[in-house]
């Protein structure tokens, strides 16, 4: 589903990400891991058409979001660590909005919007700006925005901000149902105990290169000694500066 | 509903919300702001119509088969048109920069599914709706004076309601293609080129001004000569040509011309707006890229370029005012909508400057000469007051999500906005300052006039400074990002009205007392220095107050506020 062939950003004499190979299938949850300034947010501005490549290509549901980024977009839901939501519409109105973007019919709309507030508990402020909603309510109106088209990939960065224990549990259980169903998800977070139960497999940048692919279990080999993920990941990416 | 509806169609829901969340607003605020939005307009209305009745006395002087007056008329009417164009223009490439490439919901809407030309026409209706709407307000008095003075049927009125639209589409659409073309150039030139640039255009503009603007040429004219000289905002190439004469023969019912340059300014704006969604559709997304990419490759190594070497230059400052100063000085610079906006300052100071190229033959009277000097005054305190509301006002409001930084800090907010307050103050002096003493020197005024001027725009920079700065802390946006929109908010608004009665207060008072004098309306020197005296002293007492009274009010608001 999410395919990228030596994927390259330069930003004038530095090198963000270096040739990204990188291969992810049909229901795949796929967890992107590394330091900050690694590279994890420009790959993600790439594959969601944010920024153009210096070379390499991104294909995401077999199709390149360079050559045919409209027929691309409306298969990816996104889902950024900082959610712009319009603070003067209510989150009726934002989920209304979203459906015009996507070209929803009419009659699918007021349904399946009502279910998805109603999943991600904001129906019942539905009615309130958006100005006024909790950082975790924001976060959990731009998740049911993200789900109202129905997506085949979905690119997340970093979700768990501002969600309560309850709600963490709840997306995570979510998203890996959803990929049982055939969505692909790839998700960059700094949060590894939260990625160990659902990751598929998991991929390490660090200074822009893909240093490791592998399911968890292949990446707690690459240890010297045995222990955690996250010491693993502190092993694997140790001397790189924030 | 396309994808350009939704996005209008959203735009619309959050006017249409903002508009109702207007009730929670201050009473006190929205009546001042209300009212005076109704008083400025008729008052503008009054304006134009003694200009008009004045300028129907000359209906007895013919020149063709037009008389004088009606012909001055029209021919203010282009002048009118030519300079809303290009004032259009400017704002729009502004406008669209700041709305295509800057506004914070531009990331989302572009990993939407919208092909860029679709993008381009939802948000440059916006464009159109954001720069139209204060030229609607300041050109519908105008017109209204006109056609009243006329006795123009209904179909005038209509006509140029007509008109307006696509006479507002064909800057718009040339100011997004000039935005859009200035991102994919001007990221690539390097820092100093992009500078060289900028003194180039600003050189070039000061020299054609001093060529084809000057006020003396025009001052000196006989008023004959005057609708020759106004002609040369009549060119068959000029898209303001063509709205003001359909307007005009709709006024003098010649419907069939009114109709074709109808035709012909709407074909034209329809074409300008297909031809920058084409445009927008290859250049936009590079453009957006390159920028984004700019920006995330952005360094500032501390000691390089002057912005680097900002915090050696306030060093003599005491802390917390020098990190202060430093930071919004950083914050100014690095943000090309605010700089680029200062930029238009200059161009004004320079267009201003350049018309006073030689002394006109009227300062050779002493009562215009009078008239001459009190206007040079209020120039040049419009000028410190369009700075104040713009650059000012927003200071506290763009601490906006960062405030909890400032909150925590072992800093009062009374050093905070004092902080603000002399940042002002003397930055928007040095400007002014020199704005002054050019004029003076190139108006060749007397001392008395000259120490007049300097005591004046002395005064103004601290009654603005501090109305701006009570009036930001007072009503801040801690939600809003962008200064424009700040600025254009109700605070933003009440504290532009103010400044201008501010300003209408200490000119017509220093106005009165000249023109008193020069009228020798006094019974003699003593009385006219015994005035003089009381008018210094007033207009400075004025000035404090207008500097503590709303000074105190902001810093009140900003401690009982909750952040």
């Amino acid at each position: 589903m999410i395919r990228t062939v030596k994927l390259t950003k330069r930003f004038g004499d530095k090198v963000a990400v270096n040739s990204l190979d990188l291969e992810i299938g049909q229901g795949e949850f796929f967890c992107f891991l590394g330091p900050n300034g690694a590279g994890k947010t420009t790959t993600i501005k790439m594959l969601t058409g944010l920024l153009k490549p210096t070379s390499g290509t991104a294909e995401l549901g077999g199709k390149d979001i360079q050559r045919e980024p409209v027929s691309t977009k409306s298969i990816i839901g996104y889902i950024p660590d900082t959610p712009f939501l319009y603070d003067k519409l209510t989150g009726r109105e934002f989920m209304r909005f979203v459906a015009g973007l996507y070209q929803l019919p009419k009659e699918a709309l007021n349904g399946r919007s009502e279910e998805l507030l109603e999943l991600f508990e904001v129906r019942h402020v539905g009615d309130q700006l958006i100005e006024n909603y909790s950082h975790g309510m924001r976060q959990k109106l731009s998740f049911a925005a993200c789900f109202l088209h129905d997506p085949k990939i979905v690119i997340v960065d970093e979700p768990w901000v501002g969600l309560d224990p309850k709600n963490i549990r709840f997306v995570k259980e979510y998203l890996k149902q959803k990929t049982r169903e055939g969505l692909t998800v790839f998700m960059s977070t700094h949060t590894l105990s939260l990625i160990e139960d659902v990751a598929d497999r998991i991929g390490i940048i660090h200074r822009g290169n893909l240093m490791h692919t592998g399911t968890i279990k292949d990446i707690l080999t690459l240890a010297k000694s045995p222990g955690s993920l996250e010491d693993v990941f502190l092993e694997l990416t140790r001397g790189e500066n924030e | 509903m396309t994808r350009a509806t939704a996005i209008l169609w959203a735009k619309f829901r959050i006017g249409k919300n903002q508009l109702a969340s207007v009730r929670n607003e201050s009473k006190l605020k929205v009546g001042v702001v209300s009212v005076s939005a109704v008083l400025l307009w008729i008052g503008a209305y009054f304006a134009f119509h003694g200009a008009f009745r004045y300028l129907k006395y000359f209906d007895t002087d013919y020149v063709g088969a037009m008389s004088l007056g009606e012909l001055i008329m029209s021919r203010l009417l282009s002048v009118f048109a030519l300079a809303l164009f290009f004032m259009l223009l400017f704002s729009n490439t502004l406008i669209a920069f700041s709305t295509l490439y800057r506004a914070r919901e531009n990331a989302y809407l572009i990993q939407a599914p919208i092909p860029w030309w679709e993008y381009f026409i939802a948000r440059f209706v916006e464009c159109v709706g954001f720069s139209s709407w204060a030229s609607a307000y300041l050109g519908s008095p105008l017109i209204l004076a006109y056609g009243i003075v006329k006795g123009a049927p209904i179909l005038f009125y209509l006509a140029a309601a007509m008109f307006y639209l696509p006479f507002v589409m064909l800057p718009a659409a040339i100011g997004a293609m000039i935005a859009m073309a200035l991102v994919r150039v001007f990221p690539r030139l390097p820092r100093g080129s992009m500078i060289g640039v900028g003194i180039i255009a600003v050189v070039m503009l000061f020299l054609y001004l001093r060529g084809n603007l000057s006020m003396s040429e025009l001052a000196n004219l006989d008023f004959q000569d005057i609708p020759k000289a106004l002609a040369r905002a009549q060119s068959w190439l000029l898209p303001s040509h063509w709205a003001a004469r359909g307007v005009l023969g709709a006024a003098e019912g010649q419907y069939a011309d009114s109709v074709f340059f109808f035709l012909l300014l709407t074909s034209n704006a329809l074409m300008a707006v297909a031809i920058a969604a084409g445009f927008a559709h290859w250049v936009f997304y590079p453009g957006w890229s390159d920028l984004l990419g700019n920006d995330m490759n952005r360094k500032a190594p501390p000691g390089r370029g002057w912005v680097g070497r900002i915090d050696v230059f306030v060093n003599w400052l005491w802390e917390p005012h020098r990190a202060l100063v430093a930071k919004d000085i950083k914050l100014f610079w690095r943000d090309p909508a605010q700089w680029s906006q200062f930029v238009l300052f200059f161009g004004i100071m320079a267009v201003y400057i350049a018309s006073l190229r030689d002394r006109p033959a009227a300062m050779e009277s002493e009562f215009w000469r009078t008239w001459i000097v009190c206007l040079n005054i209020g120039a040049c305190t419009l000028i410190l007051a369009t700075l104040t509301s713009r650059f000012v006002f927003p200071l506290i409001s763009l601490e906006g999500r960062r405030f909890w930084v400032i909150g925590l800090a072992p800093l009062t907010y009374r050093q905070l906005i004092w902080q603000k307050f002399w940042l002002s103050v003397i930055t928007t002096s040095m400007f002014t300052l020199t704005l002054v003493v050019l004029s003076c020197y190139m108006l060749e005024v007397e001392p008395i006039f000259f120490a007049l001027s300097l005591y004046s725009i002395v005064i103004t920079n601290f009654g603005l400074s501090g109305l701006s700065v009570g009036l930001g802390s007072l009503y801040p946006n801690f939600q809003e990002d962008n200064p424009a929109r700040i600025v254009s908010g109700m605070g933003g608004t009440l504290n532009f009205l103010l400044s201008m009665a501010y300003i209408a207060i200490v000119i017509g008072a220093q106005t009165t007392m000249m023109v008193t004098k020069v009228l020798g309306l006094y019974a003699n020197d003593d009385q006219f220095k015994f005035t003089l005296f009381l008018v210094v002293v007033g207009l400075g007492l004025f000035s404090a107050i207008t500097t503590f009274v709303p000074m105190k009010m902001g810093l009140r608001n900003l401690e009982k506020s909750e952040y």
